[in-house]
């Protein structure tokens, strides 16, 4: 089901400063997709969730559920949470502690009244689905912290919901047990077909997990798109550097030629691809990801954005060297094959292609 | 190291072996022979006597109603004020930290007699003033009651409910309230199924400590339940004993098994709610707090209860004995009231040399009894937190025992066993006393601060070439001063009000403050009384605002360190 944003707006006050969680938000989440809200800590991403769910109230704006308007300030709707029917997962998965599996998972069922032989079965099927058959009489506080997780997840699905919804559910799983989470979940999430709502710090999770990812920032959402147009074709600053490892350099265009301009750098000429209509002499950030970066110990041959430098230091992460190289009196992050046999202290060749390399307006 | 380790362990079983288990084994023998004189022969008769006592059921009756009425009182009290500190916007939040402290700060006895001026039917002030007005024949109120005593009674058991159920709910994560709305719960779902269940061990050990405290309660049955004739448990105990030529000492110890039985296992269900609490805490949050709940119109209505409530703990008992210190006899405050004031009763309390032998006999108690009882805890926890054998888990059980014994009881099973002892009738009786009762209050401050003391911060020391001498100096002791610092301040201010254990082995030249009040109360000296009880309250707030004052200089001092 699609959700409809209009127009939010939220403020707080806090020990004498406002702070703008929501600033006119707008946003269209499409139906039976996984949509992550993305962005560093206190940008909004959760105030957005939990307006959505109902647990906070914007000042203004409406919220559409499918063809429900579930919060409208002009029109006075505010339907409370227990009537919108969704489904979540918390940051702290929320398991009572004094229940068991089952009457954890079937607590929406039951508030719901529907008849006990459903409930068992519904929440049988659920249980199965998440793997976690058999444990639906462990008490919650024997249960580890994955084995919460799955709980907290099949507890959001058991009753079939229009919009399941998350908010940071692998923050407290420790790093190898979050990596198997995180695809376990798209499995799950893909084969049911629902409307996800996904929200995160982590660019990882939120890059390998989503169909679409919305970045926030002060409140607002800067830009939308695939994973992989955030990552590649952003045309802002903020986002490159929020996304991943990026190194940012500030030039001044030289030439355009098509979808390419040459800028000038603290490197010399290098060739960029176009994000925006730019005009010669415009601001540019250049943006070149350390992976694209190519280093070679082979002498320097012909064309563009090739450039000599020097190892500065390199550290071996088992899988690949990273390091940095300098190129004049410009530091530039590199990640380079293991099988390389790179040594600080070395000269090498640095080159990159124009298409992996935008130019993003100041 | 390990062979001085295990002769300090077992001289400290020894030791507080018999300052708890003594009495109560001494209880056990003098419940089963004929008296004092007579111990040792064994008999039932006192079990016979004591249980088919027609009275006995009534007193029973009368127990149960007080403890579980004062329980169910101040539980929900306490749930109501915790709710509003924890989850809501009340203003002035201090005060629920105020109303924690006081109780410390007003002896329980005085408290009860500031009830007995304020409500008793025959001149209370309240019900003069309230007859006045309305031309009323007969008082309105009767404190003489089992719902005057449950009242007053929950009113002093309030802070400790409160001490236990807010900690639960400040920890309560409140996405568990979120996640059941989200499935589709009402409020009133919610609270039923998710929110009282989760607080439910905290609930019931509050609950379970409150009945403990209150069936050791002598202060508020002695004061407020006598002159009615109302008797419960530790009343009946007293009346056994007190009536001079016909003390019987055995049916006093046969009665008290009873209480002792219900109290330990009580404390037993306490303790194991508690850890029951602890297994409930889960994963806490770390990003999102949410918005406190918004009172709105409700915010000052609920916060005047709050105040009423914190002026009937404080300002009401003590304005009404220093009133009543005053004033020639009980009378409305009026001109005419102010216009006899004089300083007639304080002036009779000051040259009164039973008095005043009450007042240096508490002090010496005070000073001496927690100094004493203070170097015994730094050992015991010391044993019971760094030696961590099988004989330091005995240990640690033994010193907990008395935190189950109800004073009066336990005062019984102690004369049993001062009475074959030079130190009857001394001060050391009662030193000796109050030591082995209050020994859990002392060691818990103690314990907290040895859990502090990493035994890494000991270990770096030594690798940092300090002896072991020196890592004492500069590093154990620096660390334990504060834990010693407020144990002494808590036992202190427990032996100068101390009551219930007194009144059983306080003899002619060894009484105590507190003992003194009752007898004034018993002899209807309230001028007196209320002048002695502000002394009391003089000296006891003292006490308790130095505790608290080097406690937040020490949080300071710890901040600046940060």
């Amino acid at each position: 089901m699609e959700i409809t944003i209009k127009n939010l707006n939220k403020k707080y006050v806090l020990e004498d400063r406002t702070i703008h969680a929501l600033a006119k938000v707008n946003l269209t989440i499409p139906a039976n997709r996984i949509f992550t809200l993305l962005g560093p800590s206190g940008c909004g991403k959760t105030t957005l969730l939990r307006s959505i769910v109902g647990l906070e109230m914007p000042d203004t704006g409406e919220i559409s559920i499918g063809d429900e308007v579930v919060f409208s300030r002009e029109r006075n709707i505010f339907v409370p949470t227990e009537k919108r029917g969704l489904g979540m997962v918390f940051q702290t998965y929320a398991i009572w502690p004094h229940m068991n599996v089952f009457d954890n998972v079937a607590y929406p069922l039951q508030t719901r009244k529907l008849p006990g032989d459903e409930i068992r079965q519904r929440v049988a099927k659920t249980l199965r689905f998440v793997q976690l058959e058999g444990f639906e009489n462990r008490p919650a506080t024997k249960l580890s912290g994955g084995q919460q997780q799955r709980v907290a997840l099949a507890r959001a699905l058991v009753a079939e919901p229009k919009v399941i919804l998350f908010d940071e559910p692998l923050s407290n799983l420790d790093a190898k047990l979050r990596e198997e989470t995180r695809k376990e979940l798209r499995t799950f999430l893909s084969e049911l077909k629902i409307t996800a709502v996904y929200v995160t710090h982590d660019r990882m999770e939120a890059l390998s997990l989503s169909d679409s990812i919305a970045i926030m920032k002060d409140g607002s959402i800067i830009e939308i798109g695939t994973p992989k147009e955030i990552y590649f074709d952003s045309d802002q600053r903020f986002v490159a550097d929020f996304i991943g490892r990026a190194n940012l350099i500030p030039g001044t265009v030289k030439t355009t030629d098509g979808p390419y301009l040459t800028a000038d750098s603290a490197l010399g000429e290098v060739s960029c691809r176009k994000t925006a209509d730019l005009p010669i002499g415009a601001e540019v950030t250049i943006c070149i990801r350390p992976e694209f970066l190519q280093v070679s110990k082979a002498p320097p041959g012909e064309g563009r954005n090739i450039f000599n430098g020097q190892v500065a230091n390199l550290i071996f992460i088992g899988e690949a060297y990273e390091g940095e190289i300098l190129i004049g009196e410009t530091r530039l992050l590199i990640r380079a094959e293991a099988t390389e046999n790179l040594n600080e202290g070395e000269q090498v060749t640095v080159h990159f292609n124009p298409e992996h390399c935008p130019a993003l307006a100041r | 190291m390990k062979k001085s380790r295990g002769v300090l362990t077992g001289s400290l079983i020894i030791i507080v072996g018999i300052l708890t288990i003594a009495p109560v084994l001494m209880l056990i023998l003098g419940s089963f022979s004929e008296g004092l004189g007579s111990f040792g022969t064994f008999t039932l008769d006192k079990y016979v006597k004591g249980y088919s006592d027609a009275a006995f059921g009534t007193i029973i009756g009368n127990t149960l109603i007080f403890t579980l009425g004062t329980a169910l009182v101040s539980t929900m009290l306490a749930l109501f004020l915790a709710y509003l500190n924890t989850r809501t916007n009340i203003p002035f939040k201090f005060l629920f930290g105020v109303i924690s402290i006081i109780p410390m700060m007003i002896p329980h006895i005085l408290f009860a007699v500031s009830w007995a001026l304020l409500l008793n039917p025959s001149n209370g002030i309240i019900n003069l003033f309230l007859q006045n007005l309305f031309g009323l024949e007969n008082s309105p109120f009767n404190i003489y009651s089992l719902s005057g005593m449950i009242m007053v009674e929950a009113l002093l058991e309030l802070p400790i409910a409160y001490l236990i159920i807010a900690p639960a709910m400040a920890a309560f994560d409140v996405s568990m309230e979120e996640s059941s709305k989200v499935c589709g719960a009402t409020q009133r779902r919610t609270m039923i199924r998710i929110t009282l269940p989760i607080l439910r061990p905290a609930i019931l050990a509050a609950f379970t400590l409150v009945i403990v405290r209150s069936l050791a309660s002598f202060a508020i049955p002695s004061v407020l339940g006598m002159p009615g004739r109302i008797y419960v448990l530790a009343t009946h105990i007293y009346r056994t004993i007190s009536t001079g030529f016909s003390a019987d000492y055995g049916l006093a110890a046969a009665v008290g098994m009873s209480a002792l039985i219900a109290s330990i296992t009580l404390i037993y269900l306490y303790r194991y709610l508690t850890s029951e609490g602890e297994r409930y805490v889960t994963i806490s949050s770390r990003g999102y707090r949410p918005a406190v709940i918004d009172l709105k119109r409700a915010r000052l209505p609920l916060f005047a209860v709050v105040a009423a409530l914190s002026a009937l703990l404080i300002l009401l008992p003590v304005l009404v004995l220093l009133y009543t210190s005053l004033v020639p006899y009980s009378m409305v405050p009026s001109m005419k009231a102010f216009s006899l004031m004089s300083l007639k009763h304080w002036m009779a309390v000051l040259k009164d040399p039973i008095s005043l032998l009450a007042l240096k006999n508490s002090l010496f108690l005070g000073v001496v009894g927690a100094s004493l009882g203070v170097t015994l805890s730094i050992f015991v926890s010391y044993v019971i937190v760094k030696v961590r054998s099988t004989a330091s888990g005995v240990l640690e059980s033994l010193s907990f025992l008395s935190f189950s014994f109800p004073g009066i009881v336990i005062g019984v099973g102690f004369m049993w066993f001062f009475v074959w002892t030079p130190l009857y009738a001394t001060i050391w009786a009662l030193l000796i006393g109050y030591i082995a009762t209050y020994l859990p209050y002392g060691i818990r401050p103690m314990s907290s601060a040895f859990v502090q003391i990493h035994s890494h911060l000991e270990e770096s020391s030594r690798v940092c070439g300090g002896g072991t001498l020196y890592t004492l100096r500069r590093v154990i002791i620096p660390l334990l001063i504060p834990g010693i610092v407020s144990g002494w301040i808590l036992m202190s201010s427990m032996f100068l009000r101390e009551l219930s254990l007194s009144v059983v082995l306080s003899r002619p030249g060894t009484e105590v403050m507190a003992v003194q009040i009752l007898r004034f109360a018993e002899d209807g000296l309230w001028g007196r009384l209320s002048a002695l009880g502000i002394i009391m309250i003089l000296i006891s707030s003292t006490l308790v605002i130095a505790a608290t004052l080097f406690g937040s200089w020490q949080a300071r001092l710890k901040q600046v360190k940060d």
